[in-house]
């Protein structure tokens, strides 16, 4: 079959990259049509959210140190999860046109959706570093790490897609609930509060929480200036891959008959 | 070089009959077991290079499904379809498309899709608007585009990537007249330069004027596969009976 995502050789190979990075500038082109401010409102959401929350929080805990910088690592790090796993979820049944009237293989979807949740995300990164600025605040060197914690992020987002996209073919109630749950997660992470300063329940939550474990990470490079404990990363990194793993096998399993559900 | 195009050996595929959804339906949903329909039972027959094959058969009769099964959007349950050339499906015309979209935009979208590169279906770009005679357009959101346009849209741009086997759904019957003249000219030029096209309509004027072989699928059942004529006769006598 000279189905080009299906052969092998290196040319075909360059094809699909640039087949997927294409797909990707559409899907952006696409996220932000019919509104007046367009790719603005990608810098603007995470600013909104950090708006609110500083407001909120420094009104009833007074001027934190470092606070800011603080708020927004969390936001980045929410806000790029929130973004990709919903269009990760979408990305078969929004597509559905497409996968009725072509042969292509299925993990194309999410896999282009992802690659322009990476893509945008150099904006949230973009609003984080012009923040610094603002607050005064001057990084540590252990900031250079922050690229890692970001890594996970995208593998974790990409592992949620395959498992939510499919899922999502099946059962449609998926799309109500998500984003009702990562609504949740804004309150149950450390965004605005520190592990330090929880216990009960929300300290419970977040050593189950793979967003929490990797905004921790990212937390103690920007603000504590140390590089967290190796059994930390062994820990996070697991738990990632391990979602990722879980997600893939599920679409692998389920991909086979969606046609027949749109 | 091999004379088959296309060979469909036993291909046989269910659809599941889907449980209902909804909480009140929840119980019924439970007790249900998973039941499933034949859609198509055992077909089996060759297109050779250069066949243009006609298709037809009464609503339902699994004509589409057979054409999906071929383009390989449907795995079949059992047997199994052997293509040799590049394959170009037209099938539930403009799905494929973005409404947001522009025209040129979902030109070259569609163009990649079907396995262009990049710049090589920009270069067509022009050629494709002026076959489909939708230049004037060509900036124009796909959402205020008739389902006339959208054929022609598509259907240029699917001879444009040069396919070796052409898949057509009941499509033409879209267009107007000058268009589907214009079309049906591709076609026989199409059939000149040995490629294979598979055609599915209600059409039987198209399928005699277009087809040397044919294909009547009853309740997904193949009644025959053979000339163009005895197939139209058999398809005229299915009708009359359930008339």
């Amino acid at each position: 079959m000279s189905d080009i995502l299906e052969s092998k050789t290196i040319s075909s190979f360059k094809k699909k990259v640039s087949l997927v990075f294409n797909f990707a500038i559409f899907n952006i082109q696409l996220r932000y049509k019919n509104s007046y401010l367009g790719i603005m409102w990608s810098a603007l959401e995470p600013l909104l959210y950090f708006s609110v929350l500083y407001v909120v929080f420094t009104g009833i805990r007074g001027r934190q140190e470092d606070f800011a910088i603080y708020l927004i690592t969390g936001i980045m790090m929410f806000h790029i999860f929130t973004r990709g796993t919903s269009g990760g979820l979408a990305s078969l049944t929004s597509h559905s046109g497409i996968i009725q009237s072509l042969r292509i293989k299925r993990d194309f979807f999410p896999i282009f959706t992802v690659t322009a949740t990476v893509l945008l995300a150099f904006v949230d990164v973009g609003v984080f570093f012009a923040l610094m600025p603002v607050f005064q605040f001057t990084p540590s060197i252990t900031l250079i790490l922050l690229p890692i914690p970001l890594i996970l992020l995208f593998i974790l987002v990409l592992g949620l897609s395959y498992l939510l996209s499919i899922v999502t073919v099946y059962i449609r109630d998926i799309q109500i609930i998500w984003p009702i749950f990562t609504h949740t997660l804004l309150f149950v992470s450390p965004i605005f509060w520190k592990t330090n300063e929880v216990q009960g329940i929300l300290l419970s939550i977040q050593k189950i929480n793979p967003l929490g474990q990797i905004i921790e990470l990212a937390h103690r490079l920007v603000i504590d200036g140390t590089i967290p404990p190796i059994n930390d990363w062994i820990y996070t990194t697991l738990f990632v891959v391990g979602i990722f793993v879980v997600g893939y096998l599920v679409f692998r399993k389920l991909e086979e008959r969606i046609v027949e559900e749109f | 070089m091999e004379s088959i195009a296309i060979e469909v050996n036993n291909v046989t595929k269910f659809f599941k009959i889907s449980r209902p959804k909804g909480i009140s339906n929840l119980a019924k949903s439970i007790s249900l077991k998973n039941q499933s329909f034949k859609v198509l039972d055992s077909i089996s027959f060759t297109v050779n290079k250069g066949d243009v094959l006609g298709i037809i058969g009464t609503n339902g009769s699994g004509k589409t499904t057979l054409l999906r099964t071929i383009a390989g959007i449907y795995k079949p349950d059992i047997g199994s379809v052997r293509i040799n050339g590049r394959l170009s499906p037209l099938l539930q015309i403009g799905t494929g498309f973005q409404k947001e979209m522009k025209a040129r935009e979902n030109i070259v979208m569609n163009g990649m899709l079907l396995g262009m590169p990049k710049k090589e279906i920009e270069n067509k770009v022009a050629d494709i608007l002026k076959y489909s005679e939708l230049e004037k357009f060509s900036e124009m959101k796909l959402k205020h585009y008739s389902s006339g346009m959208r054929t022609r849209l598509a259907f240029s741009t699917a001879m444009q990537i040069d396919p070796d086997i052409l898949l057509v759904d009941e499509i033409l019957s879209v267009g107007d007249r000058n268009f589907r003249e214009k079309s049906y000219r591709t076609f026989t030029s199409f059939k000149e330069k040995k490629k294979t096209i598979l055609y599915v309509t209600h059409n039987l004027e198209s399928i005699s004027k277009l087809c040397n072989v044919g294909l009547l699928l009853d309740k997904g059942k193949q009644v025959i596969f053979g000339k163009t004529e005895e197939i139209i006769e058999k398809y005229n006598n299915i009708n009359n009976k359930n008339n």
